[in-house]
């Protein structure tokens, strides 16, 4: 069944959008990341010009994290508090990158840095989840008894000045490395065009030392926060939502969500990290697969705008 | 568009009297862009007659059609991406101002065969020919990028030569079939029709129709246009209602 998008000015099958967003939905309620990473070059394969598509994952992101962050939130697994510091920095930190965004569009080449910024990113944040996650299954497989609760392991920037309790999270940290970490999310989110949990899980697991069943439900209010935002600026920015793609995935998405969360329950946290290390992995490979293979068409155009009337 | 026409219309007058005129029309004025929109044929069909005023009772053939169908305006930029230090970069690109959207030849016949390839680049009737016109100087080869920027269209369908498009269903009386993709850009467009006879250009004729959106299509395409804030909130209100509601319809 086909249906017209009016703002991509173009028609899709509408099973085939519902599909890829519930895919992609199932993996967001599954690991807590968005899963903009995955739909948005979905789309632009599809045909969707590659503005509309970045603006309305925006926007599904957003509903596919909403129902994920409240199935977490009624099992108490959301620190509202932390996320709170999070969410505040982080939309600081889109404002620079939108602004980035715009300057490396006007020097060109914004194809290309979008590539190896996927490219390193996704591959650096891979292998690190991948070797913790496999040397944990691995312990866990020879026997010996990993503890629930990881090692009160203070790095030096969590005795930093204006320490905060944190009570859900049994963290008394300063708050300066949240912020950071919040500013960092937001300006490369924004920048790459993804809501940033791929790269928060790790983040909250490992630097801020988390307590992991905190870590996803955290991580999606984060998303959809940031993501709300994001979604906002891109249509006043660029107008280039599209409310209709943005809905079909959106339906898709939220059902998929909801069972990524259930099948959640039964896997432990170094598989799930262990299978969104892998993930994460595949796209950084396919990004830099293109930027030094090469595509398989050498040519490329874009519409830059509107030439006017006859 | 005015000025056009008026060009046009000088055009015409310019033409050395002839004793036969076009009548042409089209299928449809106003093709409407619904939710089920998915691509649209229209027909264009005209036919040869004798001069107004003409003591001629019929037209003597054998005559050819082509007729180029022009979507609205864009600016396009085509691209070419080469290894440089084992990365691959856009090293080339070209500019290509108010290139048409959607641009389709359709003929009776080889355009070589029906005219010569002189006034077939005078009429600026093939792709190739519109992407020079349009090409702005830039760094890389506007003759390459342009035959490939009408390659890639070409793939997409919103440019085409097609040399049976035009077919007479009797001496004088001819159609053509239009087809509009479903990913057509919405806007004015332009089907021009030449009418030649042994080679020579004896008349021509201009149809106008619009590919507009309607209703709720139309509604959301203003809404974003123009209360891109209240849009906005409304995309990210429907999206916590979604994600909402899903949450509770799976609730056990």
């Amino acid at each position: 069944m086909q249906i017209y998008l009016p703002i991509a000015e173009l028609s899709m099958n509408l099973f085939f959008l519902v599909g890829i967003g519930g895919a992609v939905g199932f993996l967001s309620g599954l690991f807590g990341v968005g899963g903009g990473f995955l739909l948005t070059p979905l789309l632009i394969f599809s045909g969707v010009p590659a503005p509309v598509a970045v603006a309305s994952v925006t926007g599904q992101v957003v509903a596919a994290s909403t129902s994920g962050a409240l199935s977490y939130y009624r099992r108490g697994q959301i620190d509202l508090h932390l996320a709170l510091y999070l969410v505040l920095s982080s939309v600081l930190g889109a404002f620079g990158g939108v602004a980035t965004f715009a300057a490396l569009r006007a020097v060109g080449q914004l194809d290309l840095v979008i590539s190896l910024g996927f490219l390193l990113l996704l591959g650096f944040v891979g292998t690190l989840m991948l070797i913790e996650s496999v040397r944990s299954i691995l312990k866990r497989r020879a026997g010996i008894v990993v503890r629930e609760k990881l090692p009160n392991q203070h790095n030096w920037f969590h005795g930093l000045p204006m320490r905060i309790r944190f009570k859900k999270s049994r963290l008394y940290i300063s708050v300066l490395p949240v912020l950071v970490l919040g500013l960092c999310i937001g300006f490369i989110g924004s920048l790459l065009g993804i809501g940033g949990g791929f790269i928060l899980v790790p983040a909250l697991v490992y630097i801020l030392r988390m307590p992991g069943n905190m870590v996803i439900g955290t991580s999606l209010l984060q998303v959809v926060a940031m993501m709300a935002a994001t979604t906002i600026l891109h249509a006043v920015n660029s107008q280039s939502v599209d409310i209709l793609l943005a809905f079909c995935l959106m339906v898709g998405g939220t059902v998929g969500a909801q069972f990524g969360a259930s099948a959640g329950k039964y896997l432990r946290g170094e598989q799930l990290r262990a299978l969104l290390a892998l993930l994460v992995l595949a796209v950084a490979i396919r990004f830099g697969f293109s930027a030094i293979v090469g595509p398989a068409d050498p040519y490329s155009m874009a519409v830059v705008g509107a030439g006017g009337v006859i | 568009m005015r000025l056009l026409c008026a060009a046009l219309l000088l055009f015409a007058l310019a033409l050395p009297a002839q004793a036969e005129r076009l009548v042409s029309m089209v299928s449809r004025e106003e093709v409407a862009i619904t939710s089920s929109f998915s691509g649209e044929t229209l027909t264009l069909f005209g036919n040869i007659e004798p001069e107004a005023g003409s003591t001629d009772k019929f037209v003597e053939g054998p005559y050819h059609i082509i007729v180029v169908v022009t979507g609205p305006w864009q600016d396009r930029i085509a691209r070419l991406s080469q290894p440089v230090f084992g990365l691959w970069m856009n090293t080339q690109q070209v500019l290509f101002k108010a290139f048409p959207s959607y641009y389709h030849v359709l003929s009776s016949g080889v355009l070589t065969d029906i005219t010569s390839e002189a006034l077939l680049d005078d009429l600026d009737i093939l792709p190739e020919r519109q992407a020079r016109l349009a090409a702005q100087p830039g760094k890389g080869d506007a003759v390459a990028l342009g035959n490939e920027l009408i390659r890639l269209m070409t793939e997409q369908g919103h440019v085409g030569v097609n040399t049976t498009g035009v077919v007479f269903r009797s001496d004088t009386f001819y159609s053509a079939q239009v087809t509009l993709p479903s990913d057509i850009p919405t806007g004015p467009f332009l089907a021009h029709t030449y009418l030649f006879k042994n080679g020579a250009l004896i008349a021509e004729r201009s149809e106008g129709f619009t590919v507009r959106k309607i209703a709720f299509e139309r509604f959301l395409g203003q809404a974003a246009t123009g209360q891109p804030l209240l849009y906005g909130l409304v995309c990210v209100a429907l999206a916590l209602f979604t994600g909402w509601l899903g949450g509770v319809v799976f609730r056990r």
